[in-house]
């Protein structure tokens, strides 16, 4: 008896990882990352290949910058969960992100009614998603009267003007322009992610505040607990809005995006349906915020609410697929990658310490036109200008690669890539395949 | 209430009416009742007068055309019905009750199923997901599929396709699939013909047929022989307005008063 439930279990298992080999290829490998990372930096070769390890080191983003590729990641796949898949682009999103952010940190610091200040921050991202949720149902009541441009604008409006009023609420601290902090008299701890109330359970976030981790050998630092605390959340609520929209609920949202009148007309009440999925998106967007502020333990209203808050999940959204829920995040990841290697700052490798620490002093020296040489050159063009080459890989993605990374695999694939995957590695091992499998259809 | 105006229902071949703004009071509680009656239905889309004053009844069981050149107003009736274009003006009443005011998903759950013009299957989604996501709430979504299958073999050979991928015929097929499991007591289809090679006519035709087994049918169509062999009535809509009823077996094809209505 035992046993057949083992196998059954086993196969079960083993059909779940099948189905899901490129997820499980991603997880693997951002899990790997941190140990990755400082392998491939760490690397001591010989003198020709010297300059690997100085490369690598200028293109791979660091451990740091991946915990900002994970929040902001959920945030942009949030607001594809309803731009994408309903078609309703929600340019107000950031307010979602904001109140996510505002409310730990106004909560640590005790200002938030009813809220003490030690509540374990798990709760409070679950807190402030469900306030993100009433002031979706809020802002969609009004907003989903009206669709396309109209719509965008109304949550535009609504966010900018959450966005003024919060630069001035002197409420939330002296001087709440430039945003608030948590305090640490008030809030000594790091936020802890783990099981609630028991403080054995949980590791704290943070860079200053978080825990270190000594396991198998292993010395973890503060950020790279960091990162996989951050990363387990992440990977939750990723999991959460895909199976959302895997279900008949997101076969409606589907619906919706196509064709709304038609929707309609077969029976569903679209409004709902909207107000739903806006709500949910806006939940995982407070998350989002929420993890933000955690493991930043400061937030500004130019961070949080302001509107190109949202434009960046729209670029990244557009750059990593629109309508792939996953590819949000790989366009963020590509985002700040290129963000961190045109950045002008040392400290995170990057390009232009890289050509002016190669480049042999005869070439620097070497003049181009007009007297400029051609270290001055590579300090002008590269000097602080990453948002310049974001913008023009923007037009050109949205030129050339308009389906963005995933949506253009999917379509090469001819399928979800898990799905064609599963299908492939099924039609290779032969006879077992499960009953119902999805026929490879055109 | 109004007086009883009621478009002639005679069996004398074309019956040209001149009743442009009737209200039809077609008498609550009479034995006769129809399952749809659209009453002086005025719509606009914008500023434009697109229906002025459309009336006409749909009993149960019958399949009733409503022919016309492009432009008069066909598929506005067909939307004006639906709410999608709510009228400005008139009733139109479905088992004696008013639907002007509802919601379109409202009318969809009162068993009005619509089959619309350029075949609108959802064609993001996969030839079943379109079937499932039509079965109404509580139904038995297993059992509508199956019956989908069998009445159209096509489409299960390619129920795991998405649907923008089917040929022309095909997403008719599974538009009028729809319609069927939306358990509907009245299917509105729109120019189910419309750019179909005439094989595939006849098979959308078969399937028409079919659904008018299992409901009511208000049909839309300028394929006249095709109209008048699947409609036991038809209505001519001119300029917003019915001009013509009668029985679609007191008519041929070549009839040259309806052929006139036709042709520009």
């Amino acid at each position: 008896m035992t046993e057949t439930e083992a196998t059954t279990e086993e196969s079960w298992l083993v059909r779940y990882g099948r189905e899901h080999v490129p997820h499980l290829l991603v997880i693997a490998f951002l899990a790997l990352y941190p140990g990755l990372y400082t392998l491939a930096v760490g690397l001591s070769l010989p003198a020709p290949l010297g300059w690997v390890p100085d490369l690598l080191y200028a293109v791979l983003p660091r451990v740091d910058t991946m915990i900002v590729v994970l929040y902001f990641g959920l945030f942009a796949m949030s607001f594809d969960f309803v731009s994408g898949y309903t078609g309703y682009l929600s340019f107000g999103h950031a307010v979602f992100f904001g109140t996510g952010a505002y409310t730990v940190v106004l909560a640590a610091n005790g200002l938030l009614p009813f809220v003490p200040s030690g509540t374990p921050f798990l709760l409070l991202l679950v807190l402030a998603g469900l306030l993100a949720v009433a002031l979706a149902f809020a802002i969609g009541a009004v907003s989903f009267r009206l669709s396309g441009v109209y719509f965008a604008m109304i949550t535009l409006g609504v966010s900018q003007v959450v966005y003024v009023f919060v630069r001035d609420w002197d409420y939330v601290g002296p001087n709440p322009k430039d945003g608030i902090s948590v305090s640490f008299d008030l809030h000594p701890g790091a936020f802890e992610i783990g099981v609630p109330f028991v403080d054995a359970l949980g590791l704290g976030i943070g860079k200053l505040t978080g825990d270190t981790l000594a396991i198998a050998g292993l010395e973890l630092s503060t950020v790279e607990v960091s990162y996989y605390c951050i990363g387990l959340v992440v990977l939750v609520c990723y999991f959460a809005m895909q199976r959302v929209i895997h279900s008949p609920f997101g076969k409606v949202m589907l619906a919706i995006r196509e064709n709304e009148e038609r929707a309609r007309a077969v029976g569903y009440d679209t409004y709902r349906y909207k107000l739903v999925a806006f709500a949910v998106s806006a939940f995982f967007a407070a998350v989002a915020g929420g993890l933000f502020a955690g493991y930043s333990r400061a937030v500004s209203p130019d961070e949080t609410f302001f509107f190109l808050v949202t434009g960046d999940a729209l670029l990244v959204s557009i750059i990593g697929g629109f309508g792939t829920l996953a590819g949000p995040l790989f366009g963020t990841w590509f985002d700040e990658l290129l963000r961190e290697f045109l950045s002008k700052e040392g400290t995170g490798g990057g390009l232009l310490p890289f050509l002016q620490e190669y480049l042999p002093q005869s070439v620097l020296d070497a003049v181009i036109l007009n007297g400029m040489t051609v270290g001055e050159a590579v300090d002008t063009f590269l000097n602080g200008h990453a948002s310049l080459y974001l913008g023009l890989l923007f037009v050109l993605f949205v030129l050339f690669v308009p389906n963005g990374l995933l949506g253009t695999v999917r379509e090469r694939a001819g399928g979800r890539v898990s799905k064609r995957v599963a299908a492939r590695l099924r039609s290779r091992g032969g006879t077992e395949t499960a009953r119902g499998t999805a026929s490879e259809d055109d | 209430m109004s007086s009883s105006d009621a478009p002639a229902d005679d069996t004398s071949g074309v019956d040209t009416t001149t009743e442009t703004d009737g209200e039809t009071d077609s008498g609550a509680g009479t034995p006769a009742d129809p399952l749809l009656a659209v009453e002086g239905v005025h719509s606009y889309y914008g500023e434009s007068h697109i229906l002025e004053g459309v009336s006409l009844d749909v009993n149960e069981g019958e399949v009733v055309a409503l022919i016309g050149r492009n432009g008069v107003g066909k598929t506005t009736t067909l939307r004006s019905i639906l709410q999608l274009t709510p009228p400005r003006e008139g009733h139109v009443h479905y088992r004696g009750e008013d639907l002007v005011g509802l919601g379109t998903n409202e009318v969809a759950q009162r068993g009005v199923g619509w089959i619309p013009e350029d075949r609108r299957v959802f064609s993001a989604l996969t030839v079943e997901e379109n079937v499932r996501i039509s079965v109404p709430k509580g139904g038995d979504v297993d059992a509508a599929v199956a019956r989908v299958y069998e009445t159209f073999p096509a489409l299960e050979e390619r129920r795991n396709a998405e649907a923008g991928a089917l040929s022309g015929g095909q997403q008719q097929m599974l538009a009028i699939a729809r319609g069927l499991v939306g358990e509907n007591d009245l299917l509105l289809i729109d120019e189910p013909s419309e750019g179909l090679a005439p094989q595939i006519v006849a098979d959308v035709a078969d399937a028409i047929a079919d659904a008018s087994r299992e409901a009511t049918v208000l049909l839309v169509e300028q394929n006249l022989p095709l109209a008048l062999d699947l409609a036991d009535r038809f209505y001519v809509l001119d300029n917003g307005q019915v001009v013509a009823t009668g029985d679609t077996d007191d008519v041929s094809a070549d009839d040259d008063d309806l052929r006139g209505y036709l042709t520009a």
